[in-house]
C-alpha cells in the first residue's frame, strides 16, 4: 500500500545556521494514528511545520496522494486537508466556540455571518465526532480540556482530513487525556489520520498504531507500536539506557522546615475563595507531594507560599519567622528556592542570556557584587560551573536562553533554583512539557536533593510523578485538603483519584495527626 | 577576515550602510522633482556641515543635544517603559541651569558644575513623578510623560515671561549668562593652542559639553551593563513577571529608571542654555525633545552606539538645514527627504526580509534543475 504522506529526505537548516531535520524521512498510512516522538529539540515540530507550511524546507520533497505536494504556507496545507493544532492554543478568548471554530470561513448570507448557522454546524461537528463543546460558550470560560476539543474541531471545520496534534496532552488531567483518545480513535474510525507528537511514551502505547522515533534531527526508526516497549522507545530517543523510575533511598524525615498554619487566599480579581484554612508542614528530608486535579488551588498555594501572592489569612514559619507577604526576595532570602510551574513567564527571561538567567536571585549580594558593580567574572564563573553541572547544551553562558530547548530551560532553572542551597524547596510541574532525558535528570535530582535533607514541596499534575517521587502526600480538592497520606508507597492511583475527585474526603482529626 | 565580514556586527554595519545608500537615492529623487539644480541642492545637503566652520559647530553641537536625549531614551526603554518625557525634564533642565547661570554669584569653578548639577537633579525629579505614577498607581507613562511636557513647557514659559526676562526686554528671552556662567570651549585655554581656541570659539559654541557627552555615555553604558540596578532594569525589560518572581524590586526599578533617565535629558537642558544659547529662549529645545528616540532606535538601544546615531542624525538634520538655508528646496520638502531617509534606515524588518526573499527563490530555483537536466532523482519510493 502506498502510504498517504511521504515525506522524504527532508533538510531544514534555519538561518542561525542550526539543522533542525537532517534528512528525515516519514511515511504516515490513512487512517493510522502515527506517533512522532523525540526529545525536545530533536526535531519532531519543525518536521511537522513543514508539512504544514509554517516553514520552508531546506531540501526533499513531500509526496501526498502519491504526487510532489508543496506546501507554501498553512494556506497550502489546509486546502490540501492537513491540518494541526499547536502545543499553545490560538483562539480569541472573548468569542463563543462557535465563531473560533467558524472564523475566516463563517456561513455567510448576502454578506452577513449566520451565527445560527454556524452553531448549528458546530454542533453537528461535535456530536459526529464525539468533541464534546458548549458552542455558545465565550472561549475565555472554557476549561483548557475543552480549548483543545474546541482547536480540533477548528481543523475538522475546515475539512482536515489529516490531524497533526502538537503534543496535546502536555496541558490535559488524566482524565481529559482520556477524552481526547476517546476521540482520536472515534476519528480514525470515521476515516482521518493522525499524527501525534509526545514524548510521554505511555500515550504512545495506548493510542498510536505505529511510532517514528526522532533523534537530533534524524529518524531513528518507524516501528509498529505493538513490538515496542517503553525502555526500548526511551532509549531509542535518548540514545543511551534511560532509568524510568527513580532510585530512592530510604531517609528517615528530620524537623519540620515549613509550618502552614490557617492559609486562606482569596483571589483579587474574581473574588473567588481558592485556598480554604488550610495548614500543613514540610519537613526536613522528605518530598512532600501535592496531587489534585489542576485548578483546585494549587498554582495559587505555591505563589502565595513564594511571595507572589498575598495570602488573606495564615502563617507560614521558616526558622519561627512567617514569611508570608513578605516579597519573593525575603522568601529567597529566607531559605526558599522555587521551580515555577510557567517557566516561560515566571521563570526565565528569553531575552536575557544564560548568565544573566541564572544570577537573578543572587546578583545583588557577594560574590557577584563587588563594590558598585556586577563581577562578570564571578557571573561567569558560576554560570561555565552550572552549565556544566547540569549538563546545560549550550556553546557558553552568553547565549540567549530563548534559543535553548525546551528541556535546557528546564535545566537553566533547575541549576538556580537547585545551587542557591535552599532550606525549602518548592516545585511546581517540575517535568511538564520537557523530554525524557531531561526529566529523568530533574527527578533524580530532586531525590537527590530531599536525601540531602533539603524539604520539598512538589506540586504535580502527572500523578504517576506525584505517587513515584513523594514520601508523603496532600490531596487538595477545591482549596482544601481532603485526605493525607504518611506512606505514599502503599498507595493506588485509583484511591488518590477518588480523593481528587472530591469523593472521599478524610476527617480533620485524622488528618491533623500526620499533616 | 572572513570572519569579520560574516560576524554579525558587520553584516549590521552593511545593513545600514544599504538603507542609507538607497535612501539617499530616493531623496535625490525627490530633489530632482523640486529643484532647479538639484545636484547643487544634493551637495549642500551632503556636505554643508562640513564646508564651513560655523555649520561644522552646528552640526556638532545639535548631536551633543541629540546624544543626551538618546541616552536618556535607552535608559527608559531597556526597561521596557515607554517614556516621552525628556522634552520637558530637558526643558526643566535648561530653566535650573539658566537660573543658577544668571542669580547665583559663583565663580565659574563652582557655578558650572552646580549649573550642571541643578539641570540633572531637575530631570531625575521631574522623571519620578511618571515613575511613581507607573510603578505604584499603575499610570500609562506615555500619557503621564506627554502631559508632564506640557507642564513643563508652561512654567518654563511663564517664570521666563514673568520673573527672568528683563522688564525692559522686547522680546521673551532672559539675559546673556554672564562668562562664569557659560560652558567654556571644549578647546583647553593652552598657550600652543589659542589660535585655534579663538578661530573656534568666534564661529562655534562647542563647549566642554562635547566631554560630558563622552563622559555620559560610558556612564550610562556601564550602569547598564555592569551594576546591579542596570542588570534589574534590562530584566524588568527583559521580562518583569521573571524580575518580580527573582526577587527583583520591580517598582523601585521602574521609579529610578525613569528618574535615572530623566538626569540625561536635564544634561542636554544645560548644554542647550550653557553650552550653545547662553541665555534662556522660548522655544530652547528646538523640538527636539522627542528626537532622542530616533537617535536610541537607530543605535538599537546600544549606548555605545549612541554618539554615532547621534552624530549621524545629527549631521541629517543639519545638511537639511544647509540645504534649505541655501537651495531652491522647501523646509517641507527637506524634512519628506530626511523621513525617508529615517523610515528606510529604522525599518529594522527591511533587510532579512529581502535576504529571506532571495533565498527562497534561490532554493526555488535549486528545486527546478532535475528536470532541467531531465534526471530525477529516485530515491527508493516503492
Amino acid at each position: 500500500m502506498t502510504p498517504l504522506i511521504d515525506m522524504r529526505d527532508i533538510v531544514k537548516v534555519y538561518p542561525n545556521g542550526v539543522v533542525a531535520n537532517e534528512g528525515v524521512d516519514l511515511s504516515v498510512e490513512k487512517g493510522e494514528i502515527h506517533a512522532l516522538v523525540g526529545e525536545n529539540g530533536a526535531g519532531k515540530t519543525t518536521l511537522m511545520k513543514i508539512l504544514y507550511g509554517l516553514e520552508q524546507p531546506t531540501g526533499g520533497e513531500i509526496i501526498f496522494r502519491e504526487q510532489a505536494l508543496e506546501v507554501r504556507s498553512p494556506h497550502d496545507a489546509i486546502d490540501q486537508g492537513i491540518g494541526m493544532v499547536h502545543q499553545n492554543f490560538m483562539l480569541i478568548p472573548s468569542f463563543t466556540v462557535a465563531e473560533n471554530i467558524a472564523l475566516g470561513e463563517e456561513p455567510t448570507k448576502r454578506g452577513l455571518i449566520r451565527k445560527r448557522k454556524a452553531v448549528q454546524e458546530v454542533e453537528e461537528l461535535s456530536a459526529q465526532y464525539g468533541l464534546r463543546v458548549d458552542a455558545n460558550a465565550v472561549v475565555d470560560s472554557i476549561n483548557v480540556g475543552m480549548r483543545q476539543r474546541v482547536e480540533i474541531l477548528k481543523t475538522l471545520y475546515r475539512g482536515a482530513e489529516i490531524l497533526i496534534l502538537d503534543e496535546p496532552t502536555a496541558v490535559l488531567t488524566p482524565q481529559e487525556t482520556e477524552e481526547l483518545f476517546n476521540a482520536i480513535r472515534s476519528l480514525v474510525n470515521q476515516g482521518k489520520t493522525v499524527i501525534f507528537i509526545t514524548h510521554k511514551l505511555r500515550e504512545v502505547l495506548e493510542i498510536s498504531d505505529r511510532v517514528t522515533v526522532m533523534r537530533a534531527g534524524k529518524v531513528v526508526g518507524t516501528l509498529p507500536t505493538s513490538e515496542v516497549t517503553r525502555e526500548g522507545l526511551a532509549s531509542m530517543m535518548v540514545g543511551r539506557e534511560v532509568l524510568l523510575t527513580v532510585d530512592k533511598p530510604h531517609k528517615e524525615r528530620g524537623e519540620p522546615v515549613l509550618i502552614v498554619n490557617d492559609l486562606s487566599y482569596v483571589s483579587g480579581d474574581t473574588g473567588r475563595q481558592v485556598i480554604k484554612h488550610i495548614s500543613f508542614n514540610v519537613y526536613a528530608g522528605e518530598i512532600l507531594g501535592v496531587a489534585g486535579v489542576e485548578g483546585n488551588g494549587q498554582t495559587e498555594l505555591v505563589e502565595v507560599l513564594t511571595g507572589l501572592r498575598q495570602a488573606t489569612t495564615g502563617t507560614a514559619h521558616i526558622d519561627s519567622k512567617d514569611i508570608l507577604n513578605t516579597g519573593p526576595r525575603n522568601v529567597r532570602m529566607a531559605g526558599v528556592a522555587h521551580i515555577p510551574e510557567d517557566r516561560l513567564t515566571n521563570g526565565l527571561a528569553l531575552l536575557g542570556t544564560i548568565e544573566e538567567n541564572l544570577i537573578v536571585d543572587r546578583y545583588f549580594r557577594a560574590p557577584f557584587k563587588k563594590g558598585i558593580s556586577i563581577d562578570r567574572k564571578a557571573v561567569t564563573e558560576l554560570s561555565d560551573k552550572l552549565i556544566k553541572e547540569y549538563d546545560i547544551r549550550t556553546i557558553n553562558g552568553q547565549v540567549q536562553v530563548m534559543s535553548l530547548s525546551g528541556g535546557n530551560m528546564q535545566k537553566v532553572i533547575v541549576a538556580r533554583e537547585f545551587s542557591s542551597d535552599p532550606k525549602l524547596l518548592i516545585a511546581a510541574q517540575p517535568t511538564r512539557g520537557i523530554d525524557v532525558g531531561a526529566t529523568e535528570f530533574v527527578r533524580q535530582q530532586l531525590v537527590l536533593k530531599r536525601t540531602e535533607g533539603t524539604a520539598v514541596l512538589l506540586v504535580s499534575a502527572d500523578l504517576s510523578e506525584v505517587m513515584s517521587l513523594s514520601d508523603r502526600i496532600i490531596v487538595m480538592y477545591e482549596g482544601e485538603i481532603t485526605g493525607v497520606f504518611p506512606d505514599a508507597a502503599s498507595l493506588t492511583e485509583e484511591e488518590i483519584g477518588l480523593y481528587m475527585l472530591g469523593i472521599k474526603h478524610q476527617e480533620v482529626e485524622d488528618m491533623e495527626v500526620v499533616l | 577576515m572572513k570572519k569579520i565580514f560574516q560576524s554579525s556586527g558587520f553584516r549590521e554595519l552593511l545593513r545600514v550602510f544599504i538603507a542609507v545608500a538607497v535612501a539617499l537615492a530616493l531623496g535625490f529623487i525627490v530633489t530632482m522633482l523640486v529643484s532647479e539644480d538639484p545636484v547643487g541642492a544634493y551637495k549642500s545637503f551632503l556636505f554643508g556641515p562640513v564646508s564651513k566652520l560655523n555649520r561644522f559647530g552646528d552640526w556638532i553641537e545639535e548631536s551633543i543635544t541629540l546624544i543626551f536625549l538618546g541616552l536618556a531614551v535607552v535608559v527608559v526603554f531597556k526597561a521596557e517603559l515607554f517614556s516621552l518625557g525628556q522634552e520637558g525634564q530637558m526643558v526643566l533642565g535648561a530653566l535650573v541651569a539658566g537660573s543658577i547661570a544668571l542669580f547665583v554669584p559663583l565663580p565659574a569653578y563652582f557655578l558650572i558644575p552646580l549649573a550642571i548639577l541643578g539641570a540633572m537633579l531637575a530631570g531625575f525629579l521631574w522623571g519620578l513623578i511618571p515613575g511613581y505614577l507607573k510603578a505604584y498607581l499603575n499610570a500609562n507613562e506615555i500619557v503621564s510623560t506627554l502631559m508632564l511636557n506640557f507642564i513643563a513647557l508652561k512654567i518654563y514659559e511663564w517664570l521666563l515671561t514673568n520673573s527672568i526676562k528683563p522688564e525692559d526686554a522686547g522680546y521673551t528671552a532672559s539675559d546673556t549668562f554672564p562668562v562664569e556662567g557659560t560652558m567654556s570651549s571644549f578647546i583647553p585655554p593652552l598657550p600652543f593652542l589659542s589660535e585655534i581656541r579663538t578661530l573656534f570659539m568666534n564661529q562655534t559654541n562647542i563647549s566642554i559639553a562635547l566631554y560630558l557627552m563622552v563622559i555620559a555615555t560610558i556612564v550610562v553604558y556601564y550602569l547598564m551593563y555592569h551594576t546591579p540596578f542596570g542588570y534589574e532594569l534590562r530584566m524588568v525589560g527583559a521580562n518583569i513577571k521573571f524580575a518580580r518572581y527573582g526577587g527583583v524590586n520591580t517598582k523601585r526599578t521602574i521609579l529610578l529608571a525613569m528618574a535615572v533617565s530623566g538626569i540625561f535629558a536635564g544634561l542636554a537642558g544645560a548644554h542647550v542654555a550653557s553650552g550653545v544659547h547662553r541665555k534662556l529662549i522660548l522655544n530652547i529645545t528646538f523640538g527636539l525633545g522627542f528626537e532622542g528616540i530616533v537617535v536610541a532606535i537607530l543605535a538599537r538601544n546600544n549606548p555605545l552606539l549612541i554618539p554615532i546615531t547621534g552624530l549621524a542624525y545629527g549631521y541629517l538634520r543639519a545638511g537639511a538645514n544647509v540645504m534649505e538655508r541655501t537651495s531652491d528646496v522647501s523646509r517641507e520638502m527637506v524634512l519628506v527627504i530626511q523621513g525617508i531617509i529615517i523610515l528606510l534606515v529604522t525599518a529594522e524588518r527591511l533587510m532579512p526580509m529581502i535576504q529571506e526573499r532571495i533565498k527562497v527563490r534561490r532554493t526555488q530555483r535549486n528545486d527546478i534543475p532535475p528536470a532541467d537536466t531531465g534526471v530525477t532523482p529516485t530515491e527508493g519510493g516503492d
